[in-house]
């Protein structure tokens, strides 16, 4: 007795593109019949084995991007990191509930690293207006920064490497001591994205100082 | 995907539709009715005997159909969904009754209330009975509460909820028959 067997797409490695020492994108072509919801995410099969990577294009762009982070020693994501186009891939989808909803409070998106990936599709989805924090070490981890900086009514890199790593306009700490200070107090529709502890450290500050409002959240390993 | 996010370490959770809430919010209460049927089903599902792979089937399918309820008593309107969630209708409750007709036919006429038990399988199933209704007496409680907005969904679930309460109760005759054990009467 088992549950019904998710859809396994085939596809194929189409191109890569580094985006920072840690991390690049993949994009792969679309299998036919496969749709998804700009924010959700995807599973890549190795063997028996499943990784998780989110989709950063819009869902009617004609192929998929995956941001992905490039583990020291991470066999997976080693593995995408030198896998030559044409190569075959797999995948289960779409996963996860991080996506846009209409609201009358205002969107604060938070990220931590390759968290980003989510909002980039909803951007590319035509969401804008949204305040958006994208917590990282150094400036040169602020992947995909134009086109979120033009859909964002404001942009917020948060760069917790200390002053070796200040870029013009960025604020030097982390996305929540920027929130305990920096953003006024209200309600707000939150979208978080990331590391668990910044889900945890948020939430918190979401429940002490921004009552009435929203949590969305995926949590990236 | 990792288990403990604490989130919720301070007594307070999210809704599916992303408000904060107390974890003594009625439709938190509601989930967790929800939470713990499901896990009795699943009980049940894990002492089928092995020829009996196709119950199995049904009722992995209304623990998925409680996993859906769960996410909607959790939402505080359709528009704050998202699109996620699938709309329940009543082609579920349908399949209940077709399948509580299927198996009362292959069971001899009830003449007398019956005490809960049998087989573990069967006593399960009566527990998961039992719990359905409590799960029912929330729901209604949630209702009465005014809220969530999804009023379309609410009434649905509280239909699919009566009659799978009479579905479980059907399965635990049926699942005692199948493993030898007769009814119980009730002798005042």
């Amino acid at each position: 007795m088992s549950g019904p067997i998710p859809t396994l797409y085939r596809t194929e490695l189409l191109s890569r593109r580094r985006l920072a020492e840690n991390a690049f994108e993949i994009t792969l072509a679309r299998p036919a019949g496969f749709g998804f919801r700009a924010g959700q995410w995807i599973t890549l099969q190795f063997g028996d084995t499943g990784r998780d990577y989110s989709l950063v294009t819009a869902p009617r762009e004609p192929n998929l991007a995956l941001c992905v982070r490039h583990v020291e020693g991470g066999t997976y994501s080693s593995e995408l990191a030198v896998l030559e186009p044409g190569a075959p891939l797999s995948f289960t989808g779409p996963h996860g509930y991080l996506v846009f909803r209409k609201s009358p409070l205002k969107p604060v998106f938070v990220a931590t690293g390759t968290g980003i990936a989510p909002f980039v599709s909803m951007a590319r989805d035509g969401v804008n207006g949204f305040i958006l924090l994208h917590g990282v070490s150094t400036g040169a981890e602020l992947f995909y920064r134009e086109e979120l900086q033009a859909a964002a009514e404001a942009y917020i890199p948060c760069l917790s490497g200390g002053r070796e790593s200040a870029v013009s306009g960025a604020y030097s700490g982390l996305v929540t001591t920027f929130l305990e200070t920096g953003l006024p107090e209200g309600a707000y529709a939150f979208y978080l994205s990331g590391r668990g502890e910044m889900i945890r450290d948020v939430t918190r500050l979401v429940d002490d100082r921004f009552p009435g409002s929203r949590i969305h959240s995926e949590t990236f390993y | 995907m990792g288990i403990f996010t604490r989130t919720g370490d301070r007594g307070r959770t999210s809704l599916f539709s992303g408000e904060r809430v107390t974890k003594s919010h009625p439709g938190v209460e509601a989930c967790g009715e929800l939470d713990e049927l499901n896990s009795h089903i699943g009980v049940v599902i894990g002492l089928l005997p092995a020829d009996a792979a196709d119950l199995g089937v049904e009722l992995k399918a209304i623990q998925s159909d409680l996993f859906q309820a769960g996410a909607w008593l959790s939402t505080s309107s359709p528009s704050a969904s998202g699109g996620l969630l699938k709309e329940m209708d009543n082609g579920r409750i349908g399949v209940i009754e077709r399948a509580i007709d299927r198996m009362e036919r292959q069971l001899p006429p009830l003449r007398s209330f019956i005490l809960p038990g049998g087989h573990l399988s069967g006593a399960v199933a009566h527990v998961a009975r039992a719990v359905c209704r409590r799960a029912e007496r929330r729901v209604v409680s949630l209702r009465d509460a005014g809220g969530p907005d999804s009023v379309d969904q609410l009434e649905i679930i509280m239909v699919f909820l009566n009659r799978l309460s009479d579905y479980l109760f059907v399965l635990s005759r049926y699942v005692n028959q199948v493993n030898g054990v007769a009814d119980n009467p009730w002798n005042k």
